[in-house]
């Protein structure tokens, strides 16, 4: 609550002390390439699901914006994935980020989840472009036993963040800009060769293109809408 | 000291509204349609749409100009974006969140002063731990028969094009005990219509992991209420989002009388690729499934929705996926807007690509199509009797008006003040594109004047 001052008025002032648990302290910012870095948090009592989004704010600004939580539940840290947009108003303050600095933290948010039922007898696809690996790398981070496939689309093999993190039989990287990944060319032309178990899970996470194309592919291949998982960046 | 309040928006804010008279009167204050006489001058602000951010500028710009002439303190509250709420900082004397409502007396007898809270760190999305204290505030009702019932405040869907995530900040469930008790009043006093409101209804008790009801084990607790009660009510709800709306609801709704067989679906398009760009997080077979259980288990439920047309991305394919599902879903009425960027909202930051011209185009289609379905649908309850909430007057003619259970808006054949808010029964005799008209049968129960 905020009042402006009033001139001819004396009042009793009362002080309240609360300690906003929404204020975290950057702990560390990971750089992965040029513009794309992580922001890590201390956990603390943070509780959240694989797949999951917090909304992110700096102190002092008034604006947020979302991120999926890029590491896995069990993990002691809060970290996300920030890729920086040129003249973008958000991002390239984030990249100014120090240790120290106070980020406010809300969330966690969506239902982009493994379904915990399914991870024993389902195979589990996770098509991503960009940043958009981040929500995977929570899942494969909290369930490592799980059968899974990330097919991982980018411009350069550079972008491919944290891949050595993944059994590289499983990680599938698809670069168009150079012939450094498993396939020259969009992880929808892979898509589109592939073949996959009929009660495959797939969760689709990027940009909106990838979406409805890659959701154009796996219909043509028979899979039902209710098989296939998205989650759009914006 | 007498006080004016302006209300703009949705049903949640006039649910607001009222606690805000009552914590006011509690004050003191004597309630004024004149602003003129007002010293106490407030307005309740809405987001969704840029008009109702206009007008607050626009009032507010006037009312500073009063205090020239005389003592006068300005309030804001309701949904306000962060911008907007840096600029009315330096318009308004008080601004508050809904949540910190229990502590406006205290804002308004210690008007002039910093406190601690700004003191803090200023959380970008709106505390909303404390909207509990609201709901405990016993709101002043503006109709003796018509209520509002807050259930859940704020929402975690963000879709792209909304910025209520960061005005109302995030879900939080009213303890169901509380809902029930105001329920339970609210029919002892004769209330015929409550609605159950909320920015998403159906994740109602989510937030509480475990430590509360669900939605539909809400509905089946008023249910039972309403069974037991022995009373003729009906309790809607709104908005839904079909994310979480399964079919374990639509068994309540069947069940139970007092639970109105109305139901309002937000589609907002009918296109999977437009839902997507919206973050809707529901495709269109998850939608059909939902009207499907509705058709087979509540036939005589009419069905209510919400659609932008014009967003960004939708093309004509598109934006014929949206003419092919209204054709489909044959709703009894659709909210239909056109798609205007809010700040603050994710849309904002993309370019608003389809024409102004276009977008009145497909609002006027959209228009004549559901026309089509409404027509159809009114023309074949010519003949038949319905139960209907008598809660008007029309305008030219004078005679009373009122809402069948679906919600249906009837015209009686003469004026019959004494009937407001009773539920009577009522022959329908001719149909229209949007509403019937009737004559009175008997009454059910008599009427004490």
């Amino acid at each position: 609550m905020q009042a402006k001052t009033h001139e001819r008025m004396t009042v009793e002032v009362k002080q309240a002390i609360k300690i906003d648990e929404r204020f975290y302290k950057v702990e560390e910012i990971r750089k992965l390439t040029e513009d794309t870095f992580s922001i890590r948090m201390p956990k603390g009592r943070f509780k959240f699901k694989a797949g999951q989004h917090i909304s992110l704010g700096i102190h002092g600004d008034y604006q947020s914006r979302e991120y999926s939580i890029y590491n896995g539940e069990n993990d002691e840290f809060l970290e996300v994935l920030v890729k920086e947009v040129k003249d973008g108003y958000f991002s390239p303050k984030l990249s100014n980020l120090k240790p120290g600095n106070l980020v406010e933290v809300n969330g966690p948010f969506g239902k982009f989840r493994v379904d915990e039922k399914k991870i024993d007898d389902h195979k589990f696809v996770f098509v991503a472009s960009g940043t958009g690996i981040a929500p995977f790398r929570s899942m494969v981070r909290t369930y490592p036993d799980m059968d899974y496939q990330i097919i991982h689309g980018v411009r350069y093999g550079y972008e491919a963040y944290d891949k050595n993190e993944y059994d590289p039989k499983r990680h599938v990287l698809c670069t168009t800009g150079d012939k450094s990944g498993d396939v020259h060319g969009r992880l929808t032309k892979y898509l589109k060769k592939e073949t996959f178990d009929k009660s495959t899970q797939f969760y689709l996470c990027g940009n909106s293109n990838m979406i409805f194309d890659a959701l154009e592919i796996l219909k043509k291949k028979g899979f039902d809408r209710d098989q296939v998982h998205c989650e759009v960046y914006f | 000291m007498k006080y004016h309040l302006v209300t703009l928006g949705c049903q949640m804010n006039i649910s607001d509204s009222e606690r805000v008279r009552a914590v006011l009167e509690r004050m003191g204050y004597v309630h004024t349609e004149n602003e003129g006489e007002a010293n106490l001058l407030g307005m309740l602000a809405c987001s969704v749409r840029q008009k109702p951010i206009d007008k607050v500028y626009n009032k507010i710009a006037q009312w500073n100009r009063w205090k020239d002439q005389r003592n006068l303190i300005t309030f804001i509250s309701g949904c306000i974006l962060p911008a907007d709420k840096e600029k009315f900082l330096k318009l308004f004397d008080i601004i508050f969140q809904m949540s910190e409502l229990s502590q406006f007396p205290d804002m308004i007898r210690s008007y002039g002063v910093t406190n601690a809270a700004s003191l803090q760190p200023k959380p970008v999305m709106p505390q909303n731990e404390h909207i509990v204290d609201l709901w405990q505030i016993k709101p002043k009702y503006q109709s003796t028969y018509e209520a509002f019932v807050p259930i859940q405040n704020g929402c975690d869907k963000f879709c792209t094009f909304c910025a209520v995530p960061y005005t109302r900040g995030r879900e939080v469930s009213r303890p169901s005990g509380d809902i029930l008790a105001e329920i339970r009043h609210l029919v002892n006093q004769g209330y015929k219509s409550i609605t159950l409101l909320g920015q998403n209804v159906n994740s109602y008790g989510l937030d509480k992991e475990g430590e509360e009801i669900t939605f539909s084990e809400l509905l089946r607790v008023i249910g039972e209420y309403g069974k037991s009660s022995g009373e003729e009510f009906w309790v809607y709800f709104t908005s839904p989002h079909p994310q979480d709306m399964g079919r374990e609801v639509i068994e309540m709704i069947a069940e139970y009388d007092c639970l109105a067989k109305q139901i309002h679906l937000p589609m907002q398009s009918g296109d999977e690729k437009v839902l997507i760009k919206m973050n809707r997080r529901h495709s269109m077979d998850k939608y059909r499934k939902i009207v499907s259980d509705i058709r087979e288990l509540i036939p005589q439920a009419t069905l209510f929705t919400d659609v932008i047309v014009g967003f960004t991305g939708e093309g004509d394919t598109e934006f014929q996926n949206t003419v092919k599902a209204m054709n489909e879903f044959r709703f009894n009425m659709a909210y239909i807007a056109m798609y205007s960027p809010r700040p603050g909202a994710a849309s904002y930051r993309w370019q608003d690509e389809v024409s102004q011209e276009v977008k009145k185009e497909r609002y006027h289609q959209l228009s004549e199509v559901m026309k089509i379905h409404t027509r159809d649908y009114n023309r074949q309850m010519i003949g038949k009797t319905f139960r209907v909430l008598i809660n008007g007057t029309d305008r030219k003619t004078g005679f009373s008006t009122g809402l069948t259970e679906g919600k249906l808006s009837v015209r009686l054949d003469h004026a019959m003040p004494e009937l407001m808010g009773k539920i009577v029964d009522v022959k329908i005799t001719s149909a229209a594109d949007f509403s019937l008209s009737g004559e009175l049968m008997s009454l059910k129960e008599k009427i004490v004047f």
